[in-house]
């Protein structure tokens, strides 16, 4: 069995007309056995960027203690908020430094860049490799389902309402079909002006 | 003396330096049976040739991660200098950081001589990182640029040895270039002659190997009639494989997720909570989403 | 007996001075002078560079270097000191292009150079830098000019004025120096300001002048001469921004004609 599937996630990031959504799975799992049905994967830096890590759960609780600390001391430092961009680069970097002993997690960052306001959607591998998409990414155990989905529904140009509805049946839909993942999930949609976050209801099996 | 660092943090990456921190960790994890996960791949066709008074480099734009296409449009070609660009094959985030780090490694040495860097000192450098590697770091790079003593072309294998070529090749998609070039490569061919064999050999990569796939990226680096470099970047110059538009149109309408909580945070409003307290948050009447019930998860932490 | 307390730097005076420091400042005061000005699309820096001898070759002797593509600097005292806090800088500009994929911002560059600067008036066994140096650069808040002394403090100017004629290039800058001044205007106000005590005729080759302006069309990325065309517009480094430039001593000379 892959590392990777030791605690099941599922999470996607996609972009709308000036929004972006990034959604996760809520449950963690051990071995197959349920542990928790309301555990965090996805994290706000500030109000432009937020982060999910799928992955091993350890690993990232221990690297978002890392990367908060790093974008407050940015904070302190630069006296502006860091950009999707520059935060991607940052994780990218950071995971790379592990090449040759790497953190199990593959992060999927989700952001409003704010100086053009544009939406900005990235992933990494485990060693940090970044994929920038113009339209979604997609993490963790079930990702062949969740391409299926996101192939299938995603169009440009959503409203926040529209990419709302897209996201979650996209992920309800690809973890169905997923026994490491599920159990409640959280889609989080980022406007230049506001957060809306919204739990879902899901087959909690 | 030290370098004073004013970050309680370790330094993020430096290049060159590696951290191993976590590898007993791993180790111990692949004998319990838990494999670490693959790294995205960039299968790849990569392809360069010398024409007359430049060269010109080609890519692929797919990238995989086992069979799974990662990125159906990444960019293989990357920037070392003004004057030198480099395409990669091998592991995504390896081609990606050895360029980088050549990149940084150049720039200093350019401003220290004041002049251009020389597509052997990107070659020595790579050469020498990749070598001591031992082919861990897994790059075969296509290098190529043109500086004062004319075009130069060179790949870079992942354990460091390298090779001076006229038409070059790499990655999986390799073969399928390579036959293209071996049947109409001659010398001292045109810009645009050039354009077309380079990019009939990466679409021989997209269409006849599975690890290539999606577009095809050019880049030209070559001498102007008055001596000077010139650049042409030509990003997706070719674009063989379109997604063809829905015929259906599959949209839920809105209402179809069961919503269980939600829960909508202005910005403005947010800034306020942190600069006094969160109590003030939960008492304000003007927010008419629910107060955050107990039970309700607290989806994150606030800046 | 004041001497007693110059022979270790992590010896206060009684009167609480670091006397070295000081002196270090003397140094700085007895090299050529240094002019730097804000404007309000850009920023120039400008030093003289009057060579002791016919004989050296004045093209090797470089005062205004580049850091990285948006920042460049002046000093005024004691070249090789100067030297290897250019080199620092540099790798430092690196090291935070090669985290965040975006060049320093100017205060994040002034603030690594100004901590070698303090660190090297607090440790054993070595002397201050007999340097202050005059930053200038471009970032996400617009055109920046920083003074940085030996004691590691630093400063962002409007205008300012460092070496051996300070005061007088102070003064000049003080009554010439105009909000929204442009960068054309500045130019030739930090050349008119190295006039002030300039000893002798100033000519294209005895001064040194650089800007932080809008590349030129022909060198809109960092290429640096190199035509790009076609980068990716979503890439920083195609797209067109301010860069750090030399004048050439065509171009300087083109400004003193019109002096």
């Amino acid at each position: 069995m892959s590392i990777m599937s030791y605690n099941g996630s599922a999470m996607l990031a996609m972009v709308g007309r000036d929004c972006v959504a990034i959604a996760s799975d809520t449950q963690l799992s051990a071995n197959g056995q349920m542990i928790s049905t309301d555990f965090q994967r996805v994290h706000m830096v500030n109000n432009n960027v937020m982060i999910g890590m799928s992955g091993l759960a350890t690993d990232v609780q221990t690297l978002w203690a890392d990367f908060r600390a790093r974008t407050k001391m940015y904070k302190l430092r630069e006296e502006r908020d860091i950009s999707p961009r520059a935060f991607a680069h940052m994780v990218s970097s950071a995971l790379y430094q592990r090449r040759f002993g790497p953190y199990f997690i593959e992060p999927v960052i989700a952001g409003i860049d704010p100086d053009t306001k544009k939406p900005y959607v990235c992933s990494t591998d485990i060693i940090g490799c970044i994929e920038k998409s113009p339209n979604f990414v997609v993490a963790g155990t079930c990702t062949e389902n969740l391409y299926g989905m996101c192939e299938t529904l995603f169009r440009p140009d959503m409203d926040a309402d529209d990419l709302f509805e897209t996201v979650a049946q996209a992920l309800v839909n690809a973890f169905d079909r997923d026994a490491y993942s599920g159990q409640g999930a959280i889609v989080h949609i980022l406007t230049p002006t506001e957060l809306i976050t919204r739990t879902i209801k899901t087959r909690t099996d | 003396m030290s370098n004073a660092n004013n970050t309680p943090l370790p330094a993020p990456a430096s290049y060159g330096g590696f951290t191993f921190e976590n590898t007993h960790r791993n180790a111990l994890l692949t004998r319990m049976g838990y494999d670490a996960p693959n790294a995205t791949k960039t299968g790849t066709t990569i392809a360069g040739i010398v024409f007359k008074g430049g060269v010109m480099l080609g890519a692929d734009t797919r990238s995989t991660s086992g069979s799974i296409v990662a990125d159906k449009n990444c960019e293989k070609i990357h920037r070392i200098s003004s004057n030198i660009f480099c395409c990669g094959a091998g592991t995504a985030a390896d081609t990606e950081n050895v360029t980088g780090m050549v990149e940084a490694k150049l720039r200093l040495h350019e401003l220290k001589t004041g002049r251009k860097a020389r597509v052997v000192n990107a070659l020595t450098l790579l050469k020498q990182h990749l070598f001591r590697y031992q082919g861990h770091v897994s790059a075969a790079l296509v290098l190529g640029g043109v500086d004062h003593t004319g075009p130069r072309l060179h790949t870079v294998a992942p354990h460091g040895s390298t090779d001076t070529l006229p038409y070059v090749t790499m990655g999986s998609g390799s073969l399928a270039a390579m036959s293209i070039f071996e049947s109409r490569w001659k010398p001292d061919m045109s810009f645009d002659e050039a354009a077309q064999l380079v990019g009939d050999s990466i679409r021989a990569g997209i269409f006849h190997d599975l690890g290539s796939g999606s577009n095809v990226d050019l880049t030209a680096i070559y001498l102007q009639e008055d001596g000077t470099v010139a650049v042409k970047i030509m990003r997706n110059i070719d674009c063989p494989n379109p997604k063809p538009a829905p015929v259906l149109n599959y949209k839920y309408p809105t209402g179809t997720t069961a919503v269980l909580t939600k829960e909508v945070k202005p910005f403005s409003q947010l800034a306020e909570v942190t600069a006094i307290s969160r109590t003030i948050f939960e008492n304000n009447e003007d927010d008419d989403a629910a107060p955050p019930a107990a039970s309700a998860p607290v989806p994150m932490d606030i800046n | 007996m004041a001497d007693r307390y110059s022979f270790s730097l992590t010896t206060f005076s009684p009167s609480g001075k670091l006397v070295q420091i000081e002196y270090a400042l003397n140094a700085v005061a007895s090299g050529f002078t240094s002019i730097g000005i804000k404007a309000s699309n850009g920023v120039v820096i400008a030093t003289e560079k009057k060579l002791s001898s016919i004989l050296i070759s004045e093209d090797t002797v470089v005062k205004a270097v580049p850091i990285c593509d948006t920042i460049g600097l002046v000093y005024s005292g004691m070249t090789p000191d100067a030297k290897v806090l250019i080199d620092r800088a540099r790798k430092a500009a690196q090291s935070y292009r090669r985290v965040f994929n975006e060049e320093p911002p100017v205060l994040q560059l002034v603030r690594d150079i100004a901590s070698v600067m303090q660190e090297y008036t607090q440790s054993g066994g070595v002397r201050p830098f007999g340097v202050s140096l005059l930053v200038a650069g471009h970032d996400h808040n617009g055109p920046a000019l920083y003074q940085v002394d030996p004691s590691g403090s630093y400063f962002a100017w409007k205008a300012a004025a460092i070496g051996k004629n300070m005061l007088s290039g102070k003064t000049f800058l003080e009554k010439r120096y105009t909000e929204n001044i442009d960068l054309t205007d500045a130019i030739y106000t930090a050349i008119l300001a190295l006039k002030e005590g300039f000893e002798g005729e100033l000519t294209e080759n005895n001064i040194e002048v650089a800007v932080v302006a809008p590349a030129p069309p022909e060198a809109a990325s960092s290429a640096g001469g190199v035509v790009v065309t076609g980068g990716n517009p979503d890439d920083p480094l195609y797209q067109t921004r301010p860069i750090f430039r030399r004048l050439t001593p065509a171009e300087i000379k083109d400004y003193l004609v019109n002096i």
